[in-house]
């Protein structure tokens, strides 16, 4: 008997540790997709620039939780030793959200006063993590294309900035020089204008799509767009990896519910002679059969009930290897889980006392 | 010497003692017949005698040497050389032919040798059916094809256990005239049995009750 | 005797002998089913994240460092370094040229327009066929390196059958409403070289600044920018393998900085900065840079799919291997009559789990060995289910079924056996 409880509950913990993996591995991938940084950007629609309030008021639009990061973005034509150059002014944080995938040569900026170089610009002006840098920044607004001989003309504001790491993307960013929006307002003298946004949101391209025109028509001066490269891949890679679980999933279980059944037929096979014995005492077929269902519909519960908690156990360790995260509860796949190792059990338990109980019970009892 | 002697031998299971203190000589070539009620420690005796069991004290002295003493391997082989053993349920291996079932025995023993085989299926009378499975066999017929496997390697001693008690009245003669064939060849027979009409056609017939030998009667009137 | 002992057990008592042998096969096909995948899922995924586009970009030297610093007015000429249009089919040829799925070269140029606005014109394969010297053919080109893009009217430009006439053009959705031209319309544009009519095969919505844009057939961008047989850039996307810290080091380090050792080991696997160090080789004065953006993330989502599907497969080979000892030692208890019956006419232990071993044995490897074929059939369903391709049948993957099917069935059976050895042969035969 204790062999029949070990199929049941191994079949069992297989049943709900992957059927609880299969719900789980969209959101938990769909959060690991958001290694591909921002799906959503908010760009400045009639007027010129974006204000905090207006971003703040289409971030109110998005579901928090799904809501993986922002990050503002503020463009400045500065120079460096006469060089032009482009500063960007972001939150460090939410940029280390939106975009995971940037490497950084050094530390990410902590405090007012540093700044993160760009590889390309860094090995033009030959700096390193470490080294200072000052940004020069025109307040007439022109610098590009100036003629260096201007300069003593110019009314100029700058500043000096430690740089804590060299940037590493493989795109535009290599060009550019990141500080905080402080810096940027105080080195500029201007407040409150971002060119662009950046949102990493965790939700389904449908989702996305919905969100983008709630926006755009829910808040004046700003339009949100989905980066077509980013949603639209990942939608086609994460619907083929779901498939994958599904099909994984679907074959597994087949193959444990058949291999469960066939050790519970072995075990009641092998107490044929314990059925003709009932029925040389005059029990009736009837009662046989429900005596043995009522045992196999008793282990099938407890197996059944061993099985959910040692499988969620399995989904648990499996999440939190694989997506440093803990996996939520289905309190459905109990009575699911139960409900299925009881029926194949059940089933697996009439089939071979039937046949047995269709045999004379002096031929069971004499044979071996 | 005699063949088998069994000296104050007990066997105690926990507070039960299934055999307690009996001593029991048998002869070279005697017909023995060990009776007793259920619970009397006839299995018991057949288990200690049959190598198959270790008396908890006493001596059991087979052909000189005392099994009490012997290992488990040691004991193994006595049984492959010495005893031939007859059950009550037969146990034939099922999925075995009968001949392959005499053969089985040789093969344990030294080398399986079918047409040795067929002669002893002979001997009992079932070289025609030789080629058959246990369940195609009647119960008589499994009974003798278990003899015949008893018999194969021409053990000193056939022990039966009850070989009768599956048998309707024919077949129940056919095994005892096969017993007294093996009597006149001059094969030792010890059969355990509670059925009197078994006992009957021993040469000698000893009653256990509550693990003591308490009657012995020989058979006046045994037909050599 | 042994023979016919074992013949007669295994083929005249076949429905229990199948019944163990259909559940080791199914335990068996678990295994080779889910190891095959386990093994395989990281190229097949590899496959599909292809669909983010280039992993590797390949620039001209003096470009990478000065690239566009002086013009951030971007409408500016900057013709100042280029690569060579013949050098592109080297690409193929490096050591790592079979991971090297696609890429397509860009020449970029700004043109005027009708109305005097400035745009930018992109010179480009679309799907080029490439007949490469190694005998390979392909098809490179931004159809498949920008999958994510939406043609909302009219088509892809189709380079092999000549559609579109002489100068083809694809515009894209904002220019195009911007213009308020569509499919088939002629578009007027000049550049300082010279100007040509191209005609609008497709308007496609790109969702970035693509949208601005106009692409075209790398020969007509090379005839208005006047740059014949050269190229701008290059976008390159390659299988690659996840970076561990080797790869980190010579990233960041530079592959000088690694040992001999160190440094073959790096170059003979497919990272991404091994396959931009073996571009740059193949390509002169070129400079190969991983596009962090889909490189890293790459790694990522392929490290955590081959992981869950190595938790996946672990419990599904705990699983089987589970039903199978589970099986196999019922099927041995069973047999506890005749086990006690050989003991009793005087076989010797070693015989008695000789001859059972032997049996269980033999039904494992016959089931073992359909399981394989069943689990090689999972395993393309699965592929072709889901990825549209094969999954390769990996030959290490029949061995370590071997290996466990026969551990699992022996650690099934022997403890059984060993039990029932240990019971007196009394026990078992009068028992009841």
């Amino acid at each position: 008997m204790l062999v029949a409880l070990l199929a049941i509950a191994v079949g069992a913990t297989i049943l709900s540790g992957l059927v609880t993996i299969y719900y789980d591995v969209p959101r938990q991938m769909g959060e690991q997709f958001r290694n591909y940084g921002a799906n959503m950007i908010f760009t400045p629609s009639g007027s010129d620039k974006l204000s905090t309030d207006a971003i703040n008021k289409a971030k109110g639009i998005i579901d928090g939780k799904e809501l993986v990061g922002t990050a503002p973005y503020r463009y400045e034509n500065i120079t460096v030793y006469e060089r032009p150059l482009m500063a960007a002014a972001t939150d460090f944080d939410g940029a280390e959200k939106t975009s995971p995938y940037w490497r950084i040569d050094g530390e990410w900026p902590a405090k007012s006063g540093e700044a993160l170089v760009g590889k390309e610009t860094a090995a033009t002006l030959d700096l390193r993590a470490g080294d200072t840098v000052t940004l020069v920044y025109d307040l007439e607004g022109q610098t590009s294309g100036t003629k260096p001989s201007k300069k003593t003309e110019r009314n100029q504001n700058s500043l000096e900035f430690r740089v804590t790491g060299v940037l590493d993307t493989g795109g535009n960013e290599e060009k550019y020089i990141f500080i905080s929006i402080a810096d940027m307002e105080s080195l500029t003298g201007k407040s409150d204008i971002f060119d662009m946004t950046e949102l990493s949101v965790s939700a389904s391209q449908e989702q996305l799509s919905d969100y983008a025109e709630k926006i755009s028509s829910g808040v004046d001066g700003l339009s949100a767009r989905l980066v077509k490269r980013v949603t639209q891949s990942e939608n086609t890679v994460l619907s083929k990896l779901q498939a994958l679980v599904l099909l994984v999933t679907i074959i597994v279980l087949l193959l444990t519910m058949i291999c469960v059944a066939t050790t519970m037929m072995a075990v009641v096979t092998e107490r044929r002679k314990e059925v003709g014995l009932r029925k040389a005492l005059g029990a009736s077929n009837r009662s046989i059969i429900f005596e043995f269902m009522g045992e196999g519909l008793l282990l099938g519960a407890i197996g059944g009930l061993l099985g959910s908690i040692f499988g969620f156990i399995f989904a648990q360790a499996v999440s939190i290897n694989v997506f440093n995260s803990s996996i939520q509860f289905h309190w459905v796949l109990i009575p699911v889980t139960l409900l299925v190792s009881v029926l194949v059990t059940g089933i697996s338990c009439v089939l071979p006392v039937r046949s047995a109980t269709d045999v004379d019970p002096a031929l069971v009892l004499k044979g071996e | 010497m005699s063949l088998l002697e069994i000296k104050n031998v007990s066997k105690i299971y926990g507070p039960l003692k299934a055999l307690d203190g009996v001593n029991l000589t048998v002869e070279n070539g005697e017909w023995l017949a060990i009776m007793g009620p259920s619970g009397s420690g006839k299995s018991t005796m057949m288990n200690i005698i049959g190598c198959m069991d270790k008396p908890s004290l006493g001596e059991v002295i087979l052909d000189g040497a005392d099994i009490a003493k012997e290992s488990g391997k040691k004991l193994t082989e006595i049984r492959r050389d010495k005893i031939g053993l007859i059950f009550q349920q037969f146990h034939l291996i099922n999925y075995l032919t009968a001949v392959e079932n005499v053969m089985v025995s040789q093969y344990y023993h030294s080398m399986p040798d079918e047409k040795e085989a067929m002669e002893a299926l002979e001997r009992v009378g079932l070289a025609e059916r030789a080629k058959h499975l246990p369940s195609q066999l009647s119960g008589g017929e499994q009974q003798r094809v278990c003899i015949a496997r008893a018999l194969i390697n021409h053990p000193e001693i056939v022990l039966a256990d009850e070989p009768t008690g599956n048998l309707d009245e024919a077949n129940e003669n056919i095994v005892i005239d096969i017993f007294k064939q093996l009597h006149r060849q001059g094969t030792t027979l010890i059969v355990v049995t509670h059925d009197p009409e078994v006992a009957e056609v021993a040469q000698r017939t000893v009653v256990l009750e509550h693990g003591r030998l308490v009657k012995e009667i020989i058979n006046e009137n045994f037909e050599e | 005797m042994f023979f016919r002992m074992i013949k007669g057990a295994l083929f005249r008592q076949k429905s229990k002998m199948i019944m163990i042998a259909v559940t080791i096969a199914l335990g068996a096909s678990l295994a080779t089913a889910m190891l095959n995948i386990m093994l395989d899922v990281g190229d097949k995924v590899n496959q599909e994240l292809k669909a983010y586009g280039a992993n590797i970009t390949v620039v001209p030297k003096e470009n990478s460092v000065l690239n566009e610093l002086y013009s951030l007015d971007e409408k500016e000429e900057t013709a100042a370094a280029h690569l060579k249009e013949d050098d592109l089919g080297k690409i193929k040829t490096i050591f790592w040229g079979f991971n090297i799925l696609d890429f397509t070269p860009f020449v970029n140029t700004y043109a005027e327009l009708p109305n005097g606005e400035a745009v930018k014109l992109t010179g480009t394969w679309f799907n080029h066929h490439l007949a490469l010297n190694t005998g390979e053919e392909l098809d490179a080109g931004i159809h498949s390196l920008r999958s994510w893009w939406d043609v909302k009217n009219g088509q892809w430009i189709d380079e092999q059958s000549g559609s579109g006439g002489e100068n083809p053009a694809m515009v894209g959705v904002a220019l195009a409403e911007k213009l308020g031209v569509s499919t088939g319309d002629k578009l007027e544009v000049k550049t300082s070289k010279g100007s040509k009519a191209l005609v609008i095969t497709g308007v496609y919505d790109a969702g970035g600044d693509e949208d601005e844009q106009i692409f075209t057939t790398l020969k007509t961008a090379q005839e208005l920018s006047d740059t014949k047989g050269l190229i701008d850039s290059i976008e390159v996307s390659a299988l690659t393998t996840p970076d561990n810290e080797l790869a980190r080091k010579a990233a960041t380090k530079g592959p000088a900085s690694l040992s001999p050792a160190d440094y073959e080991t790096w170059y003979c696997t497919a990272y991404v900065s091994s396959i931009c160090y073996q571009i740059q080789e193949a390509i002169p004065d070129s400079v190969a840079s991983p596009v962090r953006q889909v490189a890293e993330s790459e790694g990522t989502i392929l490290d955590k799919t081959q992981l869950l599907m190595i938790l996946i497969t672990i419990l599904s080979l705990f699983g089987s291997a589970l039903g199978i000892s589970n099986l196999v030692t019922a099927s041995v208890m069973e047999r506890s009559n005749e086990i006690g019956l050989l003991k009793a006419i005087g076989a010797r232990d070693n015989r008695i789990s000789g001859i059972v071993l032997t049996e269980i044995i033999i039904t494992a490897v016959a089931g073992g060995v359909a399981g394989y074929f069943m689990g090689y059939g999972f395993a393309q369903i699965i592929g072709h289910t889901v990825f549209n391709s094969a999954i390769e049948m990996k030959p290490m993957v029949i061995p370590v079924v071997a290996v466990l099917i026969i551990i699992v069935t022996l650690l099934g059976s022997i403890p059984a056996i060993r039990m029932l050895l240990r019971l007196r042969p009394a026990e078992v035969l009068h028992g009841r």
